[in-house]
């Protein structure tokens, strides 16, 4: 096997995931403000979710859209009930409230599913693929195209008239909401959008990997440090979630596992710097 | 005046009949995080003791009550849940945690009281009053070397976690495998990785004959998951901590052509050859799946061990409270499992690398492996 096409094969399977997650936690925070703690955990459900039916003899045609259903309840749930009716809060309280949200899921999931990581048959079976000396499995293949296809879907989608409201949501709510908008509906449906594509990104991964009540956390910051290093653009999101899949896969190869952590998140430090190094010499602190 | 003595007489019968003081003993176990696998099967087996025991009437007619800790696979949480479990006054100490949270409480236990654990990468000193029931690391390591000399070969690619447990192992492995002529590559593993393909892929060429996961915890399915994206076909073993039906639910989808394991000899239950064992072994078998509709695995019968240790310590030593009295006893007497377990004035880890065998699942049980082909 070729370490560099191993690396750059099992890079794009987690990037692609990672762009998903990231192009939903993009899309929800521009609506709501808020970076949302708890967006990770739609992974978490939709795997268990996934898992659990397809453990109690679901066929698949059944157990995924019900997958994927829970993800998109979860998150639309936690927009409609919890951060809505406090929209006049602080930022910060409705952080930390996605935050303990995202704890109390982790907790449903231990006493409702257990402790036990799960997982569920491949959506697409075949012999792995060799390409450039590396191995791929065939729902590698397919996780890498679906996920990034979709993750690009959402860039479309911003620029048709649904994504239009979407952005006057952001951008300026009150004026969106004078204009005929319906401003509550828009942060709804991006949260569910948001699920969705956490929800897709499990249904996609899980199949190859494992998922328990805990793995939330780690996608939840996966897709933040990916959004954050794309300053919070969709389109600079989905490429940073696929460059931070790549970065960890290749440092792995050539550093080792123990050099990942330290190496992402001084790369974010570096990244964080570099922006507010723009806003203080080029942008609004200036002006 | 008689119809008094008479009330007295009844009330002094039942208080006579009523049991003595409990035995405490505390037990550290993580039920949640990433070690939750390892640490509920073994509190199961000591829960299943405490209530099998108490249905008969306890030790001495005293009856066992065992309080459960949490320690979430953190060394933090394990010393806070040491010293809560001492100041209740627990008489001995389980440990059902990982390396790293044992580690951690055992400078708390320089006066006792004694504590037990089965953890191999525990090696514990044999002056103080920690004792080890399974064998060490470097015991399991060596038992792999020999069945690669059975086998005749000399190569071996492994996977080793980042944490403690991985430390552990990748000492081992230095330390046996070059000793004994077997060449290895070695590839580390974050705990929180959802794919080892890189890994995998790093060090196993074609001529390595079998690929070795030291990697312990439900996470290590992600190496099986991976072996099984990259289509490999060497003989995969997994550690001594995954020989569980939980972890075999995780990769049932994702099977290597062969899958081997290290395990207590007792996992596959025609490698006993002492009666007592084979007893032991069957009414456990029997009597945990009666009480909690699972089969028995390795986690526990581990779990077991420390039960069959505490119950040995409470039937014959008069103060179970003097952790020296405690000491010298286990030093000295072999206590009666699933597997005798030997500790001396020498040594506080009960079983050795003749105790260990390199196991295979086939046809939905683990037994004696097949050789390498």
């Amino acid at each position: 096997m070729n370490p560099l096409s191993q690396a750059v094969a099992s890079g794009l399977m987690s990037g692609a995931v990672y762009a998903l997650l990231a192009a939903g936690l993009v899309l929800a925070f521009h609506t709501s403000r808020v970076v949302n703690l708890a967006h990770g955990e739609a992974y978490a459900v939709a795997g268990l979710v996934a898992s659990a039916l397809s453990g109690y003899g679901w066929p698949r045609y059944a157990a995924l859209p019900a997958a994927l259903l829970a993800a998109v309840l979860f998150l639309t749930s936690l927009e409609h009930f919890l951060l809505r009716p406090r929209r006049d809060w602080p930022v910060g309280s409705l952080i930390l409230i996605t935050l303990a949200t995202a704890f109390l899921m982790r907790g449903l999931l231990q006493v409702v599913i257990g402790v036990d990581p799960l997982s569920f048959p491949r959506l697409f079976v075949g012999p792995p693929v060799r390409i450039l000396g590396g191995i791929i499995p065939l729902q590698g293949i397919f996780l890498i195209v679906i996920g990034l296809g979709t993750a690009a879907g959402v860039l479309l989608l911003l620029r048709s008239p649904m994504g239009w409201r979407l952005r006057a949501t952001a951008e300026n709510p009150e004026m969106a909401a004078l204009l005929g908008i319906n401003t509550a509906r828009m942060r709804l449906l991006a949260f569910g959008i948001a699920g969705a594509l956490g929800g897709l990104g499990a249904l996609l991964l899980v199949p190859l990997v494992s998922v328990d009540y805990q793995s939330g956390l780690g996608m939840t910051l996966r897709g933040f440090i990916a959004a954050a290093i794309g300053g919070m653009s969709p389109s600079w999101a989905i490429v940073s979630g696929v460059g931070l899949g790549l970065a960890e896969a290749l440092v792995t190869t050539y550093m080792g596992a123990l050099a990942q952590d330290p190496i992402v998140f001084l790369a974010l430090i570096g990244v964080a710097v570099w922006q507010s190094r723009t806003i203080m010499f080029g942008g609004s602190v200036r002006a | 005046m008689k119809r008094l003595l008479g009330v007295l007489l009844v009330l002094a019968a039942i208080d006579g009949a009523h049991a003595a003081d409990p035995f405490v003993i505390g037990i550290i176990a993580p039920t949640t995080g990433p070690l939750a696998t390892v640490g509920s099967r073994q509190l199961a087996a000591v829960q299943w003791w405490e209530q099998d025991l108490n249905q008969k009437g306890g030790i001495n007619n005293h009856p066992i009550q065992i309080i459960a800790c949490n320690d979430e696979g953190s060394p933090d949480r394990a010393v806070t849940c040491a010293r809560d479990l001492i100041a209740k006054g627990s008489m001995l100490l389980l440990n059902a945690s990982v390396t790293g949270p044992i580690r951690a409480v055992m400078p708390l236990l320089a006066h006792g009281p004694v504590m037990v654990t089965p953890s191999p990468n525990v090696l514990p000193d044999a002056a103080t009053y920690v004792f080890q029931t399974s064998a060490s690391d470097r015991d399991i390591t060596t038992a792999i070397a020999d069945y690669l000399k059975q086998n005749h070969k000399d190569r071996l690619a492994m996977i080793a976690s980042t944490d403690a447990s991985g430390e552990v192992g990748t000492a081992s492995a230095a330390a046996v495998f070059p000793q004994a002529g077997i060449k290895y590559d070695l590839a580390r593993i974050d705990l929180r990785a959802n794919d080892a393909s890189i890994q995998l892929a790093n060090v196993v060429k074609d001529d390595v004959p079998l690929v070795y996961s030291n990697y312990s915890g439900a996470g290590a399915a992600t190496v099986v998951k991976s072996f099984n994206n990259l289509g490999l076909t060497q003989p995969l073993l997994i550690s001594y901590a995954n020989i569980s039906d939980a972890f075999i639910a995780v990769i049932k989808n994702d099977m290597p052509g062969r899958l081997l394991g290290t395990g207590m000899r007792s996992v596959a239950p025609e490698l006993l050859d002492d009666p007592a064992e084979v007893e032991r072994l069957n009414y456990f078998s029997a009597a945990y799946k009666a009480w909690r509709h699972e089969n028995v695995d390795q986690l526990a019968l581990v779990g077991l061990t420390l039960a069959d240790t505490a119950e040995a310590i409470l039937t014959h030593v008069g103060d179970p409270k003097n952790p020296d009295a405690v000491r010298d006893f286990l030093e000295s007497t072999p206590i009666k499992s699933v597997q005798t377990i030997r500790f001396s004035k020498s040594s506080h880890i009960g079983l050795h690398t003749a105790d260990i065998a390199i196991l295979e699942f086939k046809h939905g049980r683990w037994v004696k492996a097949d050789p390498l082909k």
